[in-house]
């Protein structure tokens, strides 16, 4: 039993249902698609896995057609079963599914988009879709179709209000700047195609091993190319700037596309690839600071946030930052067991944020929250697990995965003390934003009426969520283990000095978050007050200048150019050649006097001027 | 035995009969007389090619006047038919009428 062609396929057929038809459903069946397409996939995935297990965890392909051939060039549309596909594809469609029920609720009065229902959920499937064959994939040209389709259905769906032209910004701005990274990923997938001759992914890597053994020009080149899209996709330093407007779209929105599955894209792409960065340990060490950078820029900036989106937006931001860092450092697998803790600890944070912003009539600003979890037990309950994983308090999932980032870093060969180190503040700075971002909304004085109207397609979600936040660490460990090359997740002593200040830095983040938010033993307000803390904080708000840094030296110079060359200097070629046509035509016209005797004069006359020339009597 | 008709002689009446032919279609504005002066110019192109078979003891210089014959007779079968609707139309026969079909 084969059933690995459903599982893009269910999502397929979802979106073709609502999108042909998505005037003439009923909510009620549109949402039954919506989130049953997914559902299906998620357990044809569930079978697949398991076969997957049960055959001794031998990848598999499965052929579905051959897309062209061309001069012996025949790309086939053929997936590709490993333990990395299995496990992105159980995240997708697992927790893509839990997002899907849940956004059956969130989005079934929706007051801005009314009629956008079945159109949401046309989109929603068409990512996943995408999403599954981005993993899925076996060969370049499929990679890169799935890799694309996800980044337009994430524009779609940003932009997906789009009655405020705001959100079409944020939409387009999402766009350009993954495009910016794809164009780098796009000329990597050239490069590897010219240099090794065939598009296959597998075979590829294979005859990359063999050519390149000893490390070479060519693999750096082609690891900081493929680098460069996955930190556009991954919303990584020095693209990341698009991440944080894209919290424009709808909550469920930015739980599946922007916390859970697309933006971990780079993180698959980098470990589908991790041949080229063995080879070239220079580009590997190039993922490893690009992920410390990130997750410490972001941690920072998320300490200052006041909209609870943005805040989990830079959360994520820092989060697939340690990925990056896992993998520059090695831990292959550990890095894909972030993936995972986090694609479920984040959809939770995102998922209970969203039932928080619902009950406050779509209320972002966490200044306006204060005192919420006695009026909204359950997004409370779901968010506080939310956050402990988060922060990476121990035996939650979050603190598996990250434990074993930090302590493979700290064995890093050169820079073992400079990278546990960032990471150690970053995590320290994690459970201190986490800390004030619970007191602020949650604890505190009321500052709002709130009124939970969730039912169980939304509060049902968030308990499994929560279920594999607090338990997805006991049995992550097994999933990855074998494909990557690191064979699985290192063992560490938890009772060695580094891996105990590991441990205890979220502790001293809640603490100090505590004391700070909760106590004002420091007063926040007056810190932000003072001319350098103010200034600190406004550098730190507006993410460290990047957004600034753009909008002066691309944006403003292009909008400039574009303002005074609107006539479009390069039209005028065209311009004038229809100039030039139109006037002969005019000119042609005249002799057309519709006279007949006038035609055949000029005829006679030609003929006469023809046999002159003939006779040689003159020409 | 009649004397033969130099050939210089016959293609020079077959010229001059051309050139008034050509004359009449350019002049004449009564369509009748322009298809008369057609007839006239094919008619001399059809004299000039017997003449040449004649001269060269050829048979196709007759075959071709058939040709022409026959491309005479469609002509005036089609073109009478124009005539017919332009005297419809115009209510006269003068080409210059239907300069319509300008620019």
């Amino acid at each position: 039993m084969d059933l690995l062609w459903l599982v893009p396929a269910a999502p397929l057929v979802g979106f073709l249902i609502l999108f042909v038809l998505h005037d003439y459903l009923p909510k009620v069946v549109a949402a039954v698609v919506g989130a049953g397409s997914v559902g299906v996939s998620a357990l044809a995935a569930l079978l697949v896995g398991m076969d997957y297990y049960e055959a001794g965890a031998e990848p598999t392909w499965q052929l579905l057609w051959t897309w062209m051939s061309v001069a012996g060039f025949d790309p086939a549309i053929r997936l590709y079963l490993d333990g990395l596909s299995l496990a992105m594809t159980g995240v997708i469609t697992g927790v893509g599914f839990l997002i899907h029920v849940y956004a059956t609720g969130y989005m079934w009065n929706d007051h801005e988009e009314p009629e956008g229902f079945a159109r949401f959920f046309a989109y929603m499937n068409l990512f996943v879709f995408a999403m599954l064959m981005l993993v899925l994939g076996d060969n370049l040209l499929v990679l890169f179709l799935g890799w694309e389709g996800v980044g337009l259905c994430s524009y779609l769906l940003i932009g997906f209000y789009h009655r405020d032209p705001a959100n079409g910004y944020a939409a387009r701005k999402a766009f350009v700047v993954t495009r910016v990274g794809d164009t780098f990923m796009a000329l990597g997938l050239f490069l590897m195609f010219r240099e090794l001759g065939t598009i296959e992914i597998q075979e590829s890597l294979t005859l990359a091993s063999e050519q390149w053994s000893g490390g070479d020009t060519m693999a750096l080149v082609i690891g900081l190319l493929l680098l460069g899209g996955a930190v556009g996709k991954s919303a990584q330093v020095p693209l990341q700037t698009w991440l944080p407007d894209a919290m424009a779209g709808p909550t469920p929105v930015s739980a599946l596309i922007h916390a859970a599955t697309m933006v971990t894209a780079g993180v698959y792409l980098i470990a589908r690839m991790h041949d080229i960065f063995l080879i070239s340990p220079e580009a590997q060490l190039a993922v490893a600071v690009v992920g410390l950078v990130t997750l410490f820029i972001a941690s920072f900036t998320a300490l200052v946030q006041t909209d609870i989106k943005r805040v989990l937006a830079f959360s994520t931001m820092s989060q697939i930052g340690y990925m990056f860092f896992a993998l520059g450092v090695g831990a292959w697998s550990a890095a894909i067991f972030h993936l995972m803790t986090h694609a479920f600890f984040k959809a939770l944070l995102f998922l209970s944020a969203g039932s928080v912003i619902l009950a406050l009539h779509h209320e972002q600003d966490i200044f306006k929250m204060g005192g919420l979890w006695r009026k909204l037990p359950i997004p409370f309950a779901s968010m506080l697990i939310g956050s402990i994983c988060l922060a990476a308090l121990p035996f939650t999932s979050g603190f598996f995965s990250k434990d074993v980032i930090m302590l493979t870093a700290f064995e890093h060969a050169s820079h073992g003390l400079v990278f546990w180190g960032g990471a150690a503040i970053a995590a320290f700075m994690t459970a201190l934003y986490t800390t004030r971002m619970m007191i602020i909304v949650f604890f505190g004085e009321e500052r709002s009426e709130a009124h939970d109207e969730s039912r169980l397609n939304m509060w049902g979600p968030l308990l499994v969520l929560c279920a594999l936040s607090l338990l997805g660490g006991w049995f992550g460990f097994g999933v990855v283990a074998g494909v990557l090359p690191d064979g699985g997740l290192g063992e560490f002593s938890h009772f060695s000095a580094v891996a105990l200040v590991t441990m205890a830095m979220p502790f001293l983040g809640i603490l100090v978050g505590y004391l700070v938010f909760g106590r004002n033993i420091i007063d926040p307000e007056a810190l932000a007050a003072s001319k350098a803390g103010n200034a600190l904080k406004r550098f730190f708000f507006g993410g460290w200048g990047f957004d600034w840094l753009y909008d002066n030296a691309v944006v403003r110079p292009v909008m400039w150019v574009a303002r005074i060359n609107k006539g479009d200097i390069v039209d005028w070629i065209y311009r004038i050649t229809v100039a030039v046509t139109r006037g002969a035509h005019h000119v042609g016209s005249l002799t057309q006097s519709g006279r007949l005797r006038w035609y055949a004069a000029n005829m006679a006359f030609g003929l006469a001027v023809f046999f002159l020339i003939v006779l040689g009597v003159i020409g | 035995m009649p004397v033969a008709v130099p050939i210089e002689h016959v293609l020079a009446l077959a010229g001059l009969l051309f050139l008034l032919g050509l004359i009449g279609v350019l002049v004449r504005r009564n369509v009748m007389f322009l298809l008369m002066s057609l007839e006239v110019m094919m008619n001399a192109a059809g004299l000039a090619f017997v003449a040449a078979g004649a001269r060269w003891a050829a048979p196709d210089g007759q075959i071709m006047f058939m040709f022409i014959l026959a491309l005479a007779a469609a002509e005036v079968a089609v073109a009478l038919g124009i005539v017919v609707q332009l005297a419809r139309r115009f209510e006269s026969l003068d080409v210059d009428n239907a300069d319509e079909m300008y620019g």
